[in-house]
């Protein structure tokens, strides 16, 4: 230290030695900000926050009902080589819960149910799945609902994916056909 | 004076020493004592909430099976759907069973293992994850791969193993200092000094091992954000359409009971304690079990087609690379989670000797650098006269 202040003092060197212990009172200052967000977030994973956000109700598919929210109001996430994911959530009507095997979500419609696209996880109350986006995705897809029933039923509905999460669609149209 | 070069570099080592934590020495306090917390977070929860306690209602009383406590929690709420059971580490914990309502929120309960009641929902503010989500990543959101504040925190293993080698380095004959005095009466800077060495000559092994596994946490987000993985842990494939069941009338299939799970997974993983079992997610999932062995560093897990009864996917001790066995070694290394409340302890107390080692730096620095200070002004104060004089005594004749 008295060597550093027998050396000439630049500027920057000048900043650095009055400044560098305020560096603490930075970085005391990240976990207090992000401190509602991490609350936030515990509480939408505790379903308190409710099914998701931009939620689409009472979505008839065949005889069954089923309601469908994304995650989050954000854009797909990536995930490396795989591509990127946009996270939803489902709650099928309460009286169908015993007849439903499987329910599934898909952009485009499905050409048969073994290519019924990614399968919901969880129980029947609070399903969740990652619906991956490719990203050549056109804006006015549609996203495709596919149950299944335990008696070997197939029922389909669909809703505009525009509906179902209107950032996905503005990152869609940012993306611009890009690969 | 002419300086020894091994003396002058035993002075550089200490200035590097003791520059290692200062910046930042409140974060990296702060980071110190939320570890130490995190340690023992689930014995805090168990003292101050007596919902997550396993008490017996009398002594005759015997533990449920999975099944029993499935039942139990089926009867007493008919609409509730079970996701998982899980038994802490630790007879004294209550099962933690994770469930949603069917109002869609997806608390965890605490289950008397004796009885099967529900004791109580996880309260909101949940003091477990939130100090280990403090310590491991400063609270920054996991938004793309690892978040920021996960580097951070791992960044601090570098200076943390710098400083005990270091340490080391400037203490001369340091393993003589195992029952040194700590000396007082002589001022606070001796005071501190020689509890920072002694503390510091004990926790050798403590420092090594949180700064190794600190820093493989920080390869470990590294290697996963650019999507390298060295595990070799089998990816479950989904149940195939073919095996499941198709019922006329529109029930589900019928699946085997979690006992039965236990049963075929304890043939499949000898000697397992089976302490997590996780119900299908879909129609097409397996029931998926684990537990430990006698290495109790590592998980083992199974899954059970439950239409079948077949394990489908195993990852036993057996199947993991040597490399696995150091690196899925070095999590419970940091947390001191395997070898039930006795290690904790240990953990937990090096953990404040560490915490107080940061503090202790942070104090003979203030006091060091306070003389250093003073010492540097007077020299300062004396300098100018001393050259005025020199002036004089040239222009003088």
């Amino acid at each position: 230290m008295n060597q550093a202040r027998a050396l000439p003092a630049t500027p920057l060197k000048q900043f650095w030695l009055k400044w560098r212990f305020h560096l603490n009172i930075l970085l005391i200052l990240i976990p207090l900000g992000f401190m509602p967000k991490y609350f936030a977030d515990a509480r939408m994973f505790r379903g308190d926050a409710g099914l998701g956000v931009n939620q689409i109700s009472d979505i008839q598919v065949g005889p069954y009902s089923l309601d469908l929210a994304e995650l989050r109001d954000e854009a797909p996430r990536a995930d490396g080589p795989a591509g990127h994911f946009k996270a939803f959530n489902a709650a099928l009507c309460k009286a169908c819960t015993n007849e439903v095997k499987a329910v599934y979500l898909r952009i485009g419609k499905p050409r048969s149910l073994r290519a019924a696209g990614t399968i919901f996880f969880g129980a029947p109350y609070r399903m969740g799945t990652n619906l991956p986006v490719p990203p050549r995705t056109r804006p006015d897809a549609q996203v495709w609902v596919t149950i299944e029933g335990w008696d070997g039923s197939m029922h389909q509905a669909s809703v505009p994916l525009a509906k179902a999460s209107p950032a996905t669609v503005a990152w869609l149209e940012k993306q611009g056909g890009k690969p | 004076m002419a300086k020894s070069p091994k003396k002058s570099k035993s002075k550089l080592w200490f200035l590097v020493h003791s520059w290692l934590a200062l910046p930042i020495w409140f974060f990296v306090l702060i980071v110190c004592f939320t570890g130490m917390l995190a340690v023992v977070s689930q014995e805090i929860v168990w003292l101050a909430n007596p919902d997550v306690r396993a008490s017996q209602p009398d002594d005759s009383a015997e533990r449920l099976s999975f099944q029993q406590v499935l039942d139990a929690l089926n009867q007493a709420e008919p609409d509730m759907s079970v996701r998982s059971l899980s038994q802490p580490d630790g007879s004294h914990f209550a099962i933690k069973a994770r469930v949603t309502l069917a109002d869609g929120t997806t608390p965890t309960l605490y289950v008397n293992p004796y009885t099967g009641a529900i004791q109580g929902k996880m309260p909101d503010f949940n003091f477990e994850a939130f100090t280990r989500a403090l310590h491991g990543w400063w609270l920054v959101p996991f938004t793309n791969g690892y978040s920021w504040g996960w580097y951070l925190v791992s960044l601090l293993g570098l200076p943390m193993l710098a400083s005990l080698v270091t340490g080391l380095v400037v203490y001369k004959k340091f393993w003589k200092g195992f029952f040194k005095p700590v000396r007082t009466g002589h001022g606070s800077r001796i005071f501190w000094g020689d509890l920072h060495r002694l503390a510091g000559v004990w926790s050798i092994w403590f420092i090594a091992v949180i700064s190794i596994t600190g820093i493989w946490f920080l390869i470990q987000a590294i290697l996963g954000d650019n999507h390298i993985t060295i595990s070799s842990e089998p990816v479950v494939p989904v149940i195939a359409r073919e095996q499941v069941p198709q019922s006329t009338d529109g029930s589900p299939a019928p699946r085997i009971d979690l006992d039965e799970a236990v049963r075929i997974a304890g043939l499949a993983i000898p000697g397992v304690d089976i302490s997590l079992i996780s119900l299908p997610a879909t129609a097409y999932s397996h029931i998926d079990l684990g537990g430990r062995g006698w290495y109790p560093l590592m998980f083992q897990s199974a899954a059970v087609n439950p239409y079948t009864r077949v394990v489908d996917s195993q990852f036993l001790l057996g199947d993991r690379s040597a490399l696995e066995f150091v690196t899925e070694s070095m999590r419970p290394l940091h947390t001191g989670d395997f070898g039930g409340l006795a290690i904790k302890l240990v953990w937990f107390f090096f953990g404040l000797v560490l915490t107080l080692m940061v503090l202790s730096g942070l104090l003979i620095w203030t006091k060091r650098t306070a003389q250093a200070t003073a010492a540097a002004l007077k020299r300062s104060e004396r300098a100018p006269r001393a050259r005025a004089s020199d002036i004089t005594a040239e222009i003088q004749p």
